[in-house]
């Protein structure tokens, strides 16, 4: 079973519950706003928002959770993780702190503890350990008072996702973020706004990002031996070539 | 040798003000040390020290290719030195990456944990790889003195060509994988650098940048030892990176073009201007002089375009590393001194051991000699001091070690406040509620809004956005209110709640009704306005205004008058508000002032005010706004619901309509009670967990 999540933006009156939830479950301490911020709501002591925009709507923001998470790919440790279940879960006594995740993260999740002596990478990991693995859901979805976002298996959701759009074609624009896009995410999204705003460009299209990164990656056994070996010839064949230059150096004044 | 004094007494300050920095970064962390963000997590430290640091290294696989691999001995005078640069170059790396790292005691992580999948796991492994060929590279040169290792040296110089062509493999996979690390984030790349074929350009330009590093290194301790530069051989050097510049040149807009970004090259964002200089610094301009023989015979114009050429292909490293991004995100990130001096530190201390190998260790044919360095020699005056300060070297080493104090005691004094910045949390003033309570039933007095203690909002002040927002309200509602009726709307937003003050007198009983909601007074007043003492939105604020109850132009109160003599002046060592405004706290009120402690078991203040229970309180903070409201209007309103069987009076719609769609909402009321000191108490678990099927 891949889990996930939904969440329809139309339904959420930004009541912050999900929020607080998240803070009660996960022991997270008050947020207070510092100069590092990304003044999305997310931070180190926040790893879900709701951002209230311009145009008055709702948007909730939290780990995508990608199906092929570039975090992942990016980590040379190997602290995070996608987990059979679907969230990506982050193991911080194998942490480095080098903060690629950060960097490879096409959402702009992952926070960190700009604050402290011994920091680590902070982001939602679907309440994995404190609730998913005993069988039950996320605080956020079991809070919330309207339904706005739910959880439950992919599949089912993303079913659920177009019809509700199929039974409200005007409501809703014709697009389940989080189906296709990079892979696809564990985290979907049906809306009456663009939530193109949720990543860092709009330009990337189904590919998951780590397959950029691939073909590089491939190349690395085969350059290592064809670089070592080439060179190896290359010595042998230009010393040949100066010693057959020196004998006949040596041998021309003879002649 | 005076020239070699110099440069070290000048490396020495900036080691001193690193010293302090190291200090400071791994005591505080990186927030008070840097000005990185979550928005750009990798800054100087990266885009400088790793990216270009690993590149300047590059001389050391270039030129022993040259030598080993391709046998053009007559480079053989700068094989050491180059190979020593890129040694240190290596070592500066890893001292850059120890202070970047957010927990540098884990980076022996890498060996253990693999990800294979990672293009970090591929630099850090060929870092860790590369150092150890390099210290094997080089070891012969240190131990040539020391007689015991005479056999670890024979056996190192007899694996000589293995390390080297290890060496190039390794370097040619690193000086590449550099860049295949921004290749999984696109959108972290202005199009004209991002490009699929980045690990190419970056191991091409290495090359041009290790032949072009061997130039300046060599003409560089040339002039600072006075020797006589190798301006024949490293001629031949130039003209090998011209082809090289030429070759990348070629691939880079060749790409470009099979990219179709051709049409980007023109354009007027800053990035453009970027990438033409970095084409002319790094490429075009390296490549003319190097081609013009007049200049590529002297040394000085062979170390100018050198040093140009490094320099350019350092900038197109900074750039790929963060420069070209720095205007995405919220904030513009700007390397904080404390990283500028920490990379200058690194710098500046990689060339030190430079010179102090070349100055013990046969790194050149002959090591440099100080005519003035006999420890015999009398005592020089120092023409600033006037003082004696022993031979040259000795005296060196005290200026050395004066620079280095200073500067550290320099750096310490402006880090003398480590606090960590912090933007604050943005105050939100709650306003009064708009319109007119009207005529009263069975009250014959008008209510009377005491004003003057908080004025009430005008356009022209508090912040611009407030001035909007209250503008855009008031066209919204102002025409719409009738009598009796409020308008609540702290923020001024135009999201507020329609409250029927005359019905709710009347349905309540008249006038004994007032202090239901009413509790509590300003001085001077009756039923003062709920936005009076709850002045902001969403923080708790103080309706006891102390420092007005001080100062001369306020309340003009001695500290004995509220204080009792011989006690501590602490809140609670006072008397009470009430003995002096006895009209504070109207008759019937849900809510005494008093100095018993009345505080709930977690330390907050009792929530949730319920009609007719009486909540007393020993402090005069005030819940915010919002809370105020909800508290005071859900908690009554449930009561009506659950008398009454009318589930929907209850309910967030009940309030709040009109701009936002409730009509989907279910009761909040279990929720909203269940809120204790801003903590949302969790549904317990069901009996039995029905998620079994929810296990992988």
């Amino acid at each position: 079973m891949k889990t996930a999540i939904l969440t329809d933006t139309t339904k959420c009156i930004g009541c912050h519950l999900c929020v607080e939830a998240c803070k009660e479950v996960n022991h997270l301490p008050n947020d207070m706003p510092r100069r590092w911020d990304m003044r999305d709501g997310l931070s180190a002591d926040n790893w879900t928002a709701v951002i209230r925009r311009d145009d008055d709507k709702f948007v909730r923001k939290q780990c995508r959770h990608c199906l092929e998470p570039a975090c992942v790919a990016s980590c040379p440790v190997a602290a995070l993780h996608k987990t059979n279940l679907g969230p990506v879960v982050y193991d911080k006594t194998r942490c480095i702190g080098c903060r690629y995740c950060m960097m490879a993260c096409p959402y702009g999740i992952p926070r960190y503890q700009w604050d402290s002596t011994v920091p680590y990478i902070q982001k939602c990991v679907l309440c994995y350990d404190t609730r998913l693995k005993h069988g039950r859901e996320p605080a956020c979805t079991e809070i919330c008072p309207t339904k706005a976002t739910i959880f439950g298996d992919r599949d089912k959701l993303l079913g659920e996702a177009h019809q509700r759009i199929r039974q409200n074609p005007g409501k809703y624009i014709h697009r389940v973020w989080g189906e296709h896009e990079l892979g696809g995410t564990s985290v979907l999204y049906i809306s009456d706004v663009d939530l193109s705003f949720l990543t860092y460009g709009a330009r990337f299209g189904e590919k998951p990002l780590p397959v950029a990164t691939r073909p590089a990656m491939e190349a690395v056994p085969f350059t290592f031996l064809g670089v070592a070996m080439a060179m190896a010839g290359l010595r042998w064949i230009i010393g040949r070539r100066d010693k057959v230059q020196r004998e006949e150096g040596s041998q021309e004044p003879e002649e | 040798m005076d020239r070699v004094r110099r440069l070290k007494l000048l490396l020495w300050m900036p080691v001193g003000l690193g010293f302090a920095v190291t200090v400071d970064r791994f005591f505080f962390g990186l927030g008070a040390a840097t000005h990185l963000s979550d928005a750009t997590p990798w800054g100087l430290w990266i885009g400088f020290d790793v990216m270009s640091g690993v590149a300047l290294a590059a001389g050391g696989f270039v030129l022993t290719a040259t030598v080993y691999i391709f046998r053009l001995e007559r480079f053989h005078s700068i094989v050491r030195p180059a190979v020593l640069t890129a040694f240190l170059g290596y070592v500066a790396v890893v001292a850059g990456l120890l202070f970047d790292l957010g927990l540098p005691w884990h980076i022996w992580h890498l060996i253990i944990y693999w990800n294979p999948h990672s293009p970090l796991f591929e630099v850090g492994w060929c870092v860790m790889l590369y150092l150890t060929v390099l210290t094997l590279e080089f070891f012969p040169v240190p131990a040539e003195d020391v007689s015991s290792l005479a056999r670890v040296r024979r056996f190192l110089v007899k694996m000589r060509i293995p390390l080297v062509i290890l060496g190039i493999a390794l370097s040619t996979l690193h000086q590449s994988s550099l860049g295949s690390l921004f290749l999984i984030m696109p959108y972290r790349l202005y199009p004209l650098w991002y490009s699929p074929i980045l690990p190419v350009l970056f191991f091409i330009s290495a090359i041009a940048l290790g032949l072009m590093m061997a130039i300046f290194e060599s003409h560089f301790t040339a002039y600072f030892y006075r020797r006589k530069p190798e301006t024949a051989v490293l001629a031949s050097l130039a003209s090998a990176a011209r082809w090289v510049l030429i070759l990348y040149l070629v691939v880079r807009f060749s790409d470009l073009a099979a990219r179709g970004q051709l049409h980007d090259l023109v354009g007027s964002a800053w990035q453009v201007k970027m990438f033409w200089f970095e084409i002319v610094v790094a490429g075009l301009l390296p490549v003319v002089l190097f081609s013009i023989s007049k200049f590529n015979r002297r040394p000085g114009w062979q170390w100018g375009t050198a040093a140009v050429g490094v320099g350019g292909i350092v900038l197109d490293r900074v750039n790929v590393g963060g420069l070209i991004d720095l205007s995405r995100g919220a904030a513009l990130y700007l390397p904080s001194w404390q990283e500028i001096v920490t990379s200058l530190a690194i710098v500046a201390g990689a060339v030190l051991v430079f010179l102090f190998i070349i100055e013990h260790f046969r790194v050149w044919e002959e090591r440099p000699v100080d005519p003035k360095a006999d420890p015999k020699r009398l005592p020089e005056l120092n023409p600033v001091g006037e003082t004696w300060l022993g031979a040259p070297v000795i005296a060196a080493r005290i200026k050395y070690s004066l620079a280095f104090v200073l500067a550290a005691a320099l750096a310490f004094s402006f880090l003398a406040n480590p606090k960590v910045e912090a933007t604050g949390i943005v105050p939100v003033p709650a306003h009064r509620a708009r319109g007119d309570v009207g005529k009263l039933p069975g009250i014959s007095s008008r209510v009377s809004f005491n004003s003057s203690l908080t004025p009430s909002p005008s356009p022209a002040s508090g912040r611009g956005g407030t001035a909007k927002r209250w503008v855009r309200a008031k066209r919204q509602k102002a025409t719409a209110i009738p009598a009796g009726v409020l308008y609540l709307d702290g923020d001024l937003t135009g999201w507020g709640v329609t409250f029927y003050h005359q019905r709710e007198v009347e349905r309540n009983g008249g006038e004994k009704s007032c202090a239901i909601c009413h509790h509590m007074n300003m001085p001077h007043d009756q039923n003062s306005g709920c936005y009076e003492c709850h002045r902001d939105m969403y923080q708790p604020t103080d309706a006891f205004r102390h420092n007005w109850h001080a100062s001369r132009s306020g309340a003009n109160l001695a500290c004995i008058q509220c204080h009792e003599a011989g006690y501590p002046r602490t809140s609670a060592q006072v008397k009470p508000c009430t003995d002096c405004h006895k009209d504070m706290i109207p008759p019937g009120a849900t809510i005494q002032v008093s100095s018993e402690n009345l505080v709930d078991a977690s330390g907050e203040i009792r929530r949730l005010i319920t009609p007719g229970s009486v909540v007393k309180i020993n402090t005069y903070t005030a819940v915010s706004y919002v809370d105020a409201m909800h508290e005071l209007c859900v908690g009554c309103h449930a009561q009506v619901a659950e008398r009454e069987k009318k589930p929907e009076v209850a309910q967030c719609a009940e309030c709040h309509k009109g701009k936002l769609n409730y009509s989907d909402t279910v009761n909040l009321l279990y929720q909203r009670t269940a809120v204790a000191g801003r903590r949302v108490v969790m549904p317990p678990p069901p009996a039995s967990p029905g998620g079994a099927a929810m296990k992988p």
